[in-house]
């Protein structure tokens, strides 16, 4: 269990970056589109939680060196981008924070127009896509490992990226209506810790993840059996594999993001309704949710990395 | 293209003596753990009983193998430093100065020739003793094979002398790599794909 | 030049008269004593290591000098060691001869190409020891070699004086075997023999751990040691029958049996039959059928086949009547009633009244009775049939009996002397005549079995020719007092009953002293009160006789290749220095060096090899070759066969003695254990521990044998972290009686029974018979608190049951259960 915890590290917080700068993105959008708040509102919402992406793809990026035998070489993995998705993987990889970087920079000093850096975000999270892509390529391309080389790799990274991207920002939007409220308590500011309209957008938002959780969830439920019956079907090999899908840590792999996504899903649904009054329990729920799942998936994560049995000898 | 090298396995000669292994490991330094030539034992079969009697019908054979050279190996191919190459001869090779120890061949290649030495943190595989061969030598399993089952040369020659069997249990679809490998199968040898048997010494290879 | 040599036999065992000088010929035996243990492990790296490719091709100083692997294997293989700054860098194989049988190269096998770790190994035994602790307690100090020639001289001068020579014992041990000065095996000719039969004698032993009962099988059967045909003769047979013979890991040198089996199979591709408890390599690389039995049913399995060939007709009546004594009635010696032949035993109407059909035979052996009426018509209706055993069969409480019974097998389809047949025993191979001047004479004339020793240790005048097998003497005078124990392994690891010997080696009361020449830290040698550090035959010359090799003649003249390491000295030297001490040192050397004598053996074996290299041309190719000469045969009884009245055997009637006179006088004169019986016939017997016991027994109901394996030579090379890595110690069981008790493949079990407890990795395995379990040979005793031996050694599972013939060991006789550990 967690022999490649580097890997699982780096490949959970770089997909939960990825998945909740596109969760961000889809905010701003319906916010403007259907709730018609300016950009500025809107930024005031989701730019802690964008900063938070930033540390986590960091976080990421290091955890990959651990991986490496020789980290003095690292440079050399550019090498092969023309042929290897390890190659372009690092290549979008470093892309993703680059733009993020720049990206992050423009919205907190307010560079450029708001469509200019609209037009970033939207090369970032494309750019972003593609390191999930190339990341599950690295697998999936494969032909020696049955467990990882099927269109269901692509799958539970995209799963991943989402469910994870979309709790992590519900739980770092409701941080932060905690931490201003906090904040203006502790200095008893005359300003409104947060505005009626960001908490429209929030309480939005979060019935938004809510139902995009579950039903991911429900996606995820739909891809493990077929996953599983997959490699029943195979050889020596794939049947090995799936023996990693049996025990007791990939119940309670089921069971953590079951409950994160689904139970508490749930609930957080209806607490968006009631949150101006008393915004604590949705607090609670979406913190749990996401936590819940996250180890859920760090879990799962970790079982995918040890279903790796190759065919041949 | 220059000539390509590959290697040559006559099956019904194996006795699964692990020479070849431990001759590897003597030319080369090899640490326990690390091993680039393996033997695989595989096997099936079942019995039947009547009694106080019983009568077998089952089968095993060995299966000797390191990196095979292949006409695709897959290794380079998704190698992101481009430290694992393939020589002109056909030999596929690890470039030490390159390489960052990331272990994605070793994820890639269905026969574990690419194998990672903990110690150099980066990873290591069977040259076909380029520096033998450069001397006039064999390759060190080859002649330290007691039973005379290993051979090496260009692959069109073993080809032609052996044939081109290349798949038989354990070893993998030769459709994934095209390795450059001959083998003279054991009468109780079984086509990759096909089998009925295990590997009984998972632990060793 | 004489015929095709075999096994050797010690001079008091072999009626057939067959001289020292032609035993010498023979290189090793298989079976018992080795060397070495230690509880700590070389990890990760490699002594030695670090010379890379290219650096070696830079660096002038590196040298390839000859040497060789002198373990106990029945093999014997040049190395050549590579040698950079006075480190061995490199072990290569023999790189001389070609692939033809007579003049094949010698590649060393898996264990050779590993010398490297074995002469770097953790384990190495530094300076002379004396333990401080009580025996095998562990606790050490070191002294000088003075101090140590000093104490070992004082102690063997006393018990002379104190008990006489007969006291004074060189234990069994095949640790080093090959060399003509760094011997220990056979007895006679190890360094320690003569400095001890210069001092007066020492208490002798015969037989060996590898073939007691055959031995003393062939010794009334056909009077004497012959071999079988060899094994390049199966291209003359159309039909080859191995009984528990596997030379595919047994003879496992590419110059070897393995090489010659495989090579005449290849060109005369000749159907064999494997019997065998074991899927061996053999039957997966040379057999077309397996006959699965179970251990010790070999005698039954050959009644059941008699049983069909007599009352179909299909024996060779003529070869029966012309060669052999006691086939029918007709052929019995005078005296002896009707019914005692084997005719009247296998058709039921000897004393047993039990016809001995193949429906009788059936459920002894496992064998369906169907398949044995088929294998007798085939055996019997083929011509001719190469047949031979090895010494698992014989390894037995009834192996003299089970030995004979195929031995029979060949007599009754008259396959014996004649090309493509056999005598069933093991197969012979042709061996260089080399000569010995070193070896003299033990002036003490007491002989015990081998195996006997332990008794010998704890109620030695109880001992007699009639109880005991003594020889030389009816009675032994006194128990063993001075053991000394030169490489090997078999004062402990390779003795029956290990917890059982310990117990009676603590007891320094009864063995005063035990004296331990050794090169690592044996299971043995922790029981000694002092160790010798021995050097290896890489840091010392000696000329090595060769191994098992169909055909082929060859010697090797092995250079020292590094200087002794640590503190070790050569076992010459330790003798020399003894025999200063013993006032014998002139005697002794002759006044020759090491090297001297080496040259001095050449020029005496020049005599009858007239084509040996001069010395210093041997030193330059390091092994060379001398096919069988032509006039050589190598298809043993020939002669007899075509003229038994002008070349009888050395047996009482001249004869194959199928009915022995000498075993029906034994039956009736000596006295055995409980349970026991001999047989004038080579009846199936049960006994102690049986086949058929185990199928009652509910407390254990498995039998365990303990074959030999890749991994060591005995226990020669155990600990080795390449062959470890390579051959991982595991025991083999059935997949039924896996199952039945929820073990899986590679996980660890428990196999037991009331003489001790061992925890091993099982392999779960359909090659091997239901109902029993193997666990390898050799592995070292490591007992853990709970007194668990968790090195899983057959012999925490085996006993001092003896044979009751030859008083061999009966290390593949033993009842255990197994559980999930
Ligand atoms: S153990 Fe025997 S076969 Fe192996 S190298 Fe040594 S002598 Fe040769």
């Amino acid at each position: 269990m967690f022999t490649d915890l580097s890997m699982v590290v780096f490949t959970v917080f770089a997909q939960m970056s990825v998945g909740a700068f596109i969760v961000l993105g889809a905010v701003q959008v319906y916010a403007r589109v259907q709730g018609g708040r300016s950009a500025e509102d809107v930024d005031r919402v989701t730019d802690p939680a964008l900063y938070a992406v930033g540390v986590t793809l960091a976080l990421g990026l290091i955890a990959s060196i651990f991986h490496l035998g020789t980290p003095m070489n690292a440079i050399n993995v550019l090498r092969h981008v023309d042929s290897s998705w390890l190659s372009r993987e690092i290549a979008f990889g470093l892309a993703f924070a680059g733009l993020g970087f720049v990206f992050a920079a423009t919205q907190y000093f307010k560079w450029g127009s708001a469509a200019l850096r609209q037009a970033l975000a939207a090369l970032t999270a494309l750019v972003g896509v593609g390191l999930v892509v190339s990341m599950s390529m690295i697998y999936a391309s494969l032909d020696a490992v049955p467990a990882w080389s099927t269109w269901v790799t692509p799958a539970q990274f995209a799963i991943t990226t989402l469910l994870l991207g979309s709790l992590a920002v519900g739980a770092a939007f409701m941080g932060t209506v905690m931490w201003r409220r906090r904040q203006a308590a502790d200095e008893e500011a005359e300003e409104p810790t947060t505005d009626a309209g960001d908490l429209e957008t929030i309480s939005t938002s979060l019935k938004g993840i809510a139902v995009a959780s579950i039903v991911l969830l429900g996606a995820a439920f739909v891809v493990i059996p077929l996953h599983l019956n997959e490699l029943s079907q195979g050889g020596a090999a794939a049947v090995a594999s799936a023996e990693v899908f049996s025990g007791a840590m990939f119940a309670l792999r089921l069971a953590l993001v079951f409950l994160g996504a689904g139970l508490l899903g749930f609930f957080v649904y209806r607490f968006a309704a009631r949150m101006e009054s008393n915004p604590q329990p949705l607090a609670v729920v979406a913190t749990v949710a996401f936590g819940l799942v996250f180890v859920g998936e760090f879990i799962g994560r970790s079982l995918f990395y040890e279903s790796m049995t190759r065919i041949g000898m | 293209m220059a000539t390509q090298l590959g290697f040559y396995f006559d099956q019904t000669r194996c006795n699964g003596c692990k020479a070849c292994q431990v001759a590897c490991k003597d030319k080369h330094d090899l640490p326990v753990g690390v091993t680039w030539r393996r033997v695989a034992e595989h096997g099936g079969g079942s019995w039947q009983s009547d009694g106080d009697t019983f009568s077998p019908s089952v089968f095993a054979t060995y299966m000797s193998t390191a990196c095979n050279h292949c006409e695709r190996p897959v290794c380079a191919e998704v190698c992101p430093t481009t430290a694992m190459h393939q020589r002109d001869d056909g030999v596929v090779a690890v470039d030490d100065d390159l390489c960052v120890g990331c272990r994605y061949c070793e994820w890639a290649c269905p026969y574990s020739a690419p194998q990672y030495n903990a110690e150099l943190g980066s990873m290591t595989k069977c040259d076909l003793c380029t520096d033998y061969r450069e001397e006039g030598l064999e390759p060190a399993c080859v002649a330290g094979c007691p039973s005379r089952a290993l051979d090496w040369g260009p692959i069109d020659e073993l080809r032609e002398r052996y044939g081109d069997v290349d798949a038989i249990e354990p070893l993998p679809d030769p459709a994934i790599t095209e390795p450059r490998l001959v083998i003279t199968p054991h009468r109780d040898a079984q086509m990759t794909g096909s089998g009925t048997g295990t590997i009984k010494n998972p632990l060793e290879v | 030049m004489t015929a095709i040599s075999d096994h050797p036999t010690s001079s008091d065992a072999s009626p057939g008269g067959i001289s020292r000088r032609s035993f010498l010929k023979w290189s090793a035996v298989a079976g018992g004593g080795v060397a070495l243990v230690s509880g700590t492990r070389q990890l990760g790296l490699l002594p030695g290591a670090g010379l890379s490719a290219s650096a070696q091709e830079e660096a002038s100083g590196v040298e390839t000098i000859w040497s060789s692997c002198n373990v106990n294997c029945g093999s014997r293989c040049p190395l050549r060691m590579q040698v950079a700054d006075g480190r061995v860098v490199r072990v290569l194989p023999d790189n001389t001869g070609d692939d033809a049988l007579g003049s094949q190269q010698v590649r060393a096998c898996v264990r050779g190409l590993s010398y490297r770790q074995r002469l770097y190994s953790p384990d190495r035994i530094k300076t002379p020891m004396r333990r401080v602790g009580e025996r095998g307690s562990g606790d050490w100090e070191e002294i000088s070699w003075e101090e140590a020639y000093d104490e070992i001289a004082d102690s063997m001068k006393r018990i002379i004086e104190e008990y006489g020579n007969e006291a004074l014992y060189l234990n069994y041990g095949t640790g080093t075997l090959g060399g003509t000065i760094t011997s220990s095996w056979p007895p006679i000719s190890t360094p320690f023999s003569r400095l001890f039969s210069l001092a007066g004698g020492y208490l002798n032993h015969y037989a060996d751990y590898s073939t007691a009962q055959i031995q003393g099988a062939v010794q009334y059967h056909y009077g004497g040691w012959i071999g079988s045909n060899s094994l390049d003769d199966a291209k003359n047979a159309n039909l080859v029958v191995m009984f528990g013979n596997n030379p595919f890991e047994t003879r496992m040198s590419g110059g070897g049996e393995i090489y010659v089996s495989q090579q005449t199979r290849e060109q005369a591709k000749v159907k064999t039959i494997i019997i065998d408890p074991r899927y061996s390599d053999t039957a997966m690389g040379l057999g077309d059928e397996w006959v699965a039995l179970r251990p010790g049913t070999d005698s039954a399995l050959v009644a059941g086949m008699a049983h069909v060939m007599i009352t179909e007709d299909l024996v060779d009546q003529e070869f029966l009547d012309r060669c052999c004594q006691g086939y029918d009635d007709e052929h019995l010696p005078d005296g002896v009633p009707a019914g005692s032949s084997y005719k009247a035993y296998i058709l039921g109407d000897g004393p047993d009244g039990e016809a001995k059909t193949p429906e009788w035979a059936a459920p002894i052996t496992g064998v369906p009775a169907g398949t044995i009426t088929r294998l007798a018509r085939e055996i019997a209706t083929t011509k001719p049939v190469l047949i031979n055993q090895g010494w698992g069969p014989q390894r037995h409480v009834n192996g003299e009996n089970q030995a004979r019974a195929i031995f029979t097998l060949c007599a009754l389809t008259g396959n014996v002397g004649i090309p493509g047949g056999g005598t069933g025993e093991r197969e012979g191979s042709y061996g260089l005549p080399l000569a010995n001047p070193f070896v003299i004479d033990n002036p003490v004339e007491a002989s015990i079995p081998v195996f006997a020793w332990t008794d010998a240790v704890e109620k030695g005048p109880e001992m007699t020719a009639t109880n005991a097998g003594v020889r030389g003497v009816d009675r032994l005078e006194v128990p063993i007092k001075f053991i000394l124990n030169y490489a090997s392994n078999a004062l402990v690891n390779q003795h029956g009953d290990i917890n059982r010997t310990i117990e009676l080696l603590k007891d320094d009361s009864k063995c005063e002293m035990i004296v331990n020449v050794e090169n690592r830290m044996t299971v043995s040698a922790r029981y000694a009160d002092i160790v010798l550090p021995d050097t290896t035959n890489a840091e010392q010359m000696d000329l090595a006789s060769q191994g098992s090799a169909g055909n082929m003649g060859y010697a090797i003249l092995a250079s020292q290749v590094i200087e002794p390491l640590y503190d070790c000295r050569t076992v010459y030297e330790m003798c020399t220095e003894l025999a200063k001490r013993l006032d014998i040192e002139e005697e002794f050397t002759e006044g020759r060096t090491q090297e001297e004598w080496i040259r001095h053996i050449l020029d005496a074996s020049r005599e009858d090899i007239p084509d040996l290299p001069s010395f210093e041309d041997f030193k330059e190719m390091g092994i060379w070759r001398e096919p069988n000469p032509p006039e050589v045969g190598y298809v043993p009884l020939q002669d007899f066969r075509e003229d038994p009245e002008e070349h009888p055997l050395p047996t009482p009637s001249g004869r194959i003695e199928i009915f022995s006179s000498e075993l029906w006088e034994m039956a009736e004169t000596w006295e055995l254990p409980e349970g026991q019986r001999i047989t004038a016939l080579p009846e199936h017997l049960s006994m102690q521990e049986s086949a058929e016991v185990a199928r009652s027994d509910d407390t254990y109901p498995l039998q365990c044998i303990a074959h030999h394996v890749k991994q060591r030579t005995h226990s020669t090379y155990g600990h080795i972290p390449w062959l470890e890595e390579a051959h991982p110690h595991v025991a083999w069981i059935h997949p039924w009686d896996a199952e039945e008790r929820g073990i899986a493949n590679d996980e660890k079990m428990y196999v037991f029974n009331d003489r001790g407890r061992i925890r091993v990795s099982a392999r779960v395995t359909n090659r091997i018979a239901p109902g029993t379990v193997s666990v390898p040979h050799g592995a070292w005793y490591e007992p853990d608190e709970q007194g668990v031996d968790v090195g899983g050694s057959p012999n925490t599972l085996t006993s001092w049951l003896q044979s009751p013939i030859h008083k061999g060991n009966a290390q593949h006789t033993m009842l255990v259960q197994v559980e999930r550990a």
